[in-house]
């Protein structure tokens, strides 16, 4: 493997740690030749891959991948914030420098109907995705007619490296101190955010303010509150709903919960903010997608490793409704050789195999096979997972249509108003739901909008 | 030949050899033209072309539908675009000022000291040669509400902790000091050189003849340094008026539209959003926008040096 950031020290130590985890496989051998498929000899390829905190886990899976196979797989390490222009670029020329692309969910739509991805049955006919691995939203299946991802009558685009869920994290000892119990609806969450606050000192409730990552924030309490952006986007009613009077409760709550027991900055708080506050021991609970676990649960990085506690989102009136999920997707561009697309799909039929999955736990990733996530429930050190495994069932991607980056834009900014008490929680809504209706209407969906909420 | 044609001759061969040399120096220069026209004058073309268009892109494919109306009407809609203009403008006037003001007062201090000016202006200059991605990170930590030391320093002395980047009211502001502690130094240098070249003669003259410090610095310094100013001037604005990697870095146009930048909306639009069409007219109209500035600026210091002549 060839990792273009980076040093030559980092590459040393991950091929020893690549190493080791094909020694630590040999030892047990049925384990490690059960499910390995054999995917022969391939053309190098180069993938973009974000440096995401997951990254480590599927670097050293790589690795793995290499040393098992003697294929090679360059990676090409980019930051978040590149993602999205180096994958346009990729699949626009006339061929593409990578033959695997991540892409975000939230952008998987623009590629799909575009038309610049290979479905993975137009390589391999006989392909399927195991049935343990995980639905994550199902953003990696697309259905044309449609315009709609669902494996509903759609082809399959991707696989995905992870199943970016929330989850709500808390200080197990700041908890017990104060005799309280971890939340389990939205309302728990308020009182118990002030009471912890108010004994301990410390933030009561962190997640992500700033306009970029909010509408996201949200979406967990959007949903539990069973509204949504617009009313039937599957079946292609694209009336907006967003201001509804349940998407108003949920944001009203949203907004106390975050005011009263977050830090002042909190309109401008980054998802490294968020983990950094927890990390140096500065907040009792916070939510974060699980992505982050990897940080939180490192002594090096963290202090209090070992003292964390998870749960799954709020809930509302006793009814668990869908969990949102940001989940990224291994996909395969069109303007690439036939061999080339042979190469990227045989990396990916590895990666989804159990082994790869397991040395991917074990470096720090997230696995999206069920059996291998499953067994670690019980273990201390992956005490993240039952809340995982239960946002995960029946969790929902929010922004899977053509329109969601410009709708993102819109919602980010109207909720991060309401936050900073530029706009009350009515008015956002309504501003909202009106720029969103524009949206629809300008790419000739079938829209309109509830009737503006009453301040 | 005879006489009158040889005559001719004679005084025709310099006319030759002038229009053989203006021949030379045009050919010369044909590759540069080339090169100008096929860098700039194409993009900026091709760039007045997509303005007027909706662009998507289909299996690898661009698809252009030549429609202006419907992205003039996007930036007749667009009110985050006049935000974004008045932030632009605010953050170019508060900038620029303060990098002048304290420009023009490190190049005289400088100026006035007798030794080491290599290693004052050597020092001075650092903050220009720190990458902008180095310089967020730095002064996002600075900013930091629990972390950075400025909110340390100020619950050492009992204050309330500021949201140097979360409050409205504030944060453009924030931006601003980032911007003139990266960019003073630029002002100093351009000033420095304008302050070590002024004729010393003169200032002596006024001194002889009687002038103090701030008569001097008010009737003699300025007016002489006027055309280093003038430079310093123009390329700080120019550069003000595009700012996109602090605020990015540093804010993300956040709180709400408090540090909304044009480059930053442009960006949203182009990059983001994926709206190129409606992108390319943004850029077209902050070009317009640049240009109509420095045709103010012109017009302005023309005035102004009549008006003292």
């Amino acid at each position: 493997m060839k990792t273009i950031p980076g040093s030559a020290r980092q590459r040393w130590r991950l091929k020893l740690g690549a190493a080791l985890l094909a020694v630590g496989f040999a030892a047990t051998p049925v384990l490690a030749q059960e499910d390995v498929p054999d995917v022969g000899e391939q053309v190098p390829i180069t993938a973009l891959i974000n440096a995401s905190p997951w990254f480590s886990g599927f670097e050293a899976a790589v690795a793995l991948y290499e040393e098992q196979t003697g294929n090679v797989v360059e990676l090409d390490v980019t930051p978040y914030s590149g993602m999205l222009e180096k994958a346009r670029n990729a699949v626009r020329g006339a061929e593409s420098t990578h033959q695997l692309l991540n892409i975000d969910g939230g952008w998987t739509v623009e590629f799909y109907e575009a038309g610049t991805l290979t479905p993975l049955n137009e390589i391999d006919p006989e392909f399927k995705l195991p049935q343990e691995v995980f639905a994550c939203g199902e953003t990696h299946w697309w259905n044309a007619a449609k315009r709609w991802r669902t494996p509903d009558g759609g082809a399959l685009y991707g696989v995905p490296p992870n199943c970016n869920t929330h989850m709500q994290v808390y200080r197990t000892d700041i908890f017990e101190q104060a005799k309280l119990t971890p939340p389990v609806t939205v309302d728990d969450v308020a009182v118990s955010c002030k009471a912890v606050q108010a004994a301990s000192g410390l933030y009561g409730y962190v997640t992500r303010g700033e306009r970029g990552s909010i509408r996201f924030e949200w979406s967990p309490y959007l949903l539990a509150h069973g509204a949504d952006i617009a009313a039937d986007m599957e079946n292609g009613d694209y009336t907006v709903t967003i201001n509804s009077p349940q998407a108003l409760t949920a944001l009203t709550k949203f907004l106390d919960i975050l005011k009263g027991c977050g830090p002042d900055n909190v309109a401008a708080l980054t998802q490294n903010d968020v983990i950094q506050l927890m990390a140096a021991g500065k907040a009792a609970e916070i939510q974060v997608v699980v992505a982050a676990m990897s940080s939180l649960t490192d002594p090096a990085k963290s202090v209090v490793a070992g003292k964390l506690g998870a749960v799954p989102n709020p809930i509302v009136d006793g009814r668990k409704l869908p969990s949102p999920i940001g989940n990224w997707s291994l996909a395969i561009p069109q303007n690439i050789s036939k061999e080339q697309k042979e190469a990227a799909l045989a990396f990916l039929k590895w990666f989804v195999s159990k082994p790869a999955q397991e040395a991917y736990v074990e470096a720090g990733g997230v696995p999206v096979r069920a059996d291998v996530l499953e067994p670690l429930a019980d273990q201390p050190d992956y005490f993240w997972v039952k809340a995982y495994l239960s946002n995960l069932d029946g969790a929902v991607s929010p922004f899977g249509y053509a329109e969601a980056a410009e709708v993102n834009e819109v919602l980010g900014l109207r909720l991060n108003q309401a936050l900073i008490g530029e706009l009350s929680p009515t008015a956002a809504l309504n501003t909202a739901a009106a720029e969103i209706e524009a949206i629809f209407r300008k790419t000739g969906r079938k829209t309109g909008r509830l009737p503006d909420l009453a301040e | 030949m005879s006489v009158s044609s040889a005559i001719l001759d004679d005084a025709e061969r310099p006319v030759r050899a002038f229009r053989r040399k203006q021949l030379f120096r045009r050919v010369a220069l044909l590759p540069a033209v080339i090169m100008l026209v096929l860098l700039t004058v194409v993009p900026m073309l091709n760039l007045f072309a997509m303005a007027l268009a909706e662009i998507s892109v289909s299996r690898g494919q661009t698809e252009w539908v030549f429609r202006p109306l419907a992205n003039l009407s996007l930036l007749l809609d667009d009110t985050q675009f006049l935000t974004a203009t008045l932030n632009t403008l605010l953050f170019t006037v508060l900038s620029v000022s303060v990098e002048l003001v304290l420009g023009i007062g490190l190049a005289l201090l400088a100026a006035s000291v007798r030794r080491g000016k290599g290693w004052i202006r050597t020092v001075t200059i650092l903050p220009i040669l720190v990458s902008p991605v180095a310089i967020g990170a730095m002064w996002r930590l600075i900013y930091s509400y629990d972390f950075g030391p400025l909110n340390q320093i100020l619950e050492a002395f009992g204050l309330a902790k500021v949201g140097w980047l979360s409050e409205t009211s504030i944060a453009l502001l924030s931006v601003v000091v980032v911007d003139v502690w990266h960019w003073t130094p630029l002002v100093f240098l351009i000033l420095f050189a304008g302050v070590e070249g002024l004729p010393r003669e003169v200032i002596e003259a006024a001194r002889i003849d009687g002038a103090n410090r701030r008569q001097l610095l008010r009737h003699i310094v300025l007016p002489l340094l006027a055309p280093a100013i003038a430079v310093a001037f123009i390329f700080r604005s120019i550069a003000a008026f595009k700012v996109f990697d602090q605020i990015v870095l540093l804010t993300g146009g956040g709180p709400g539209t408090a540090t909304e930048v044009l480059s930053l909306r442009l960006y949203k639009v182009f990059f983001e959003q994926n709206i190129m069409g409606y992108g390319a007219l943004l850029s077209v109209v902050t070009i317009a926008m640049i240009l109509a500035f420095l045709l103010t600026a012109r017009f302005s210091l023309r005035w102004l040096e009549a008006r003292n002549a």
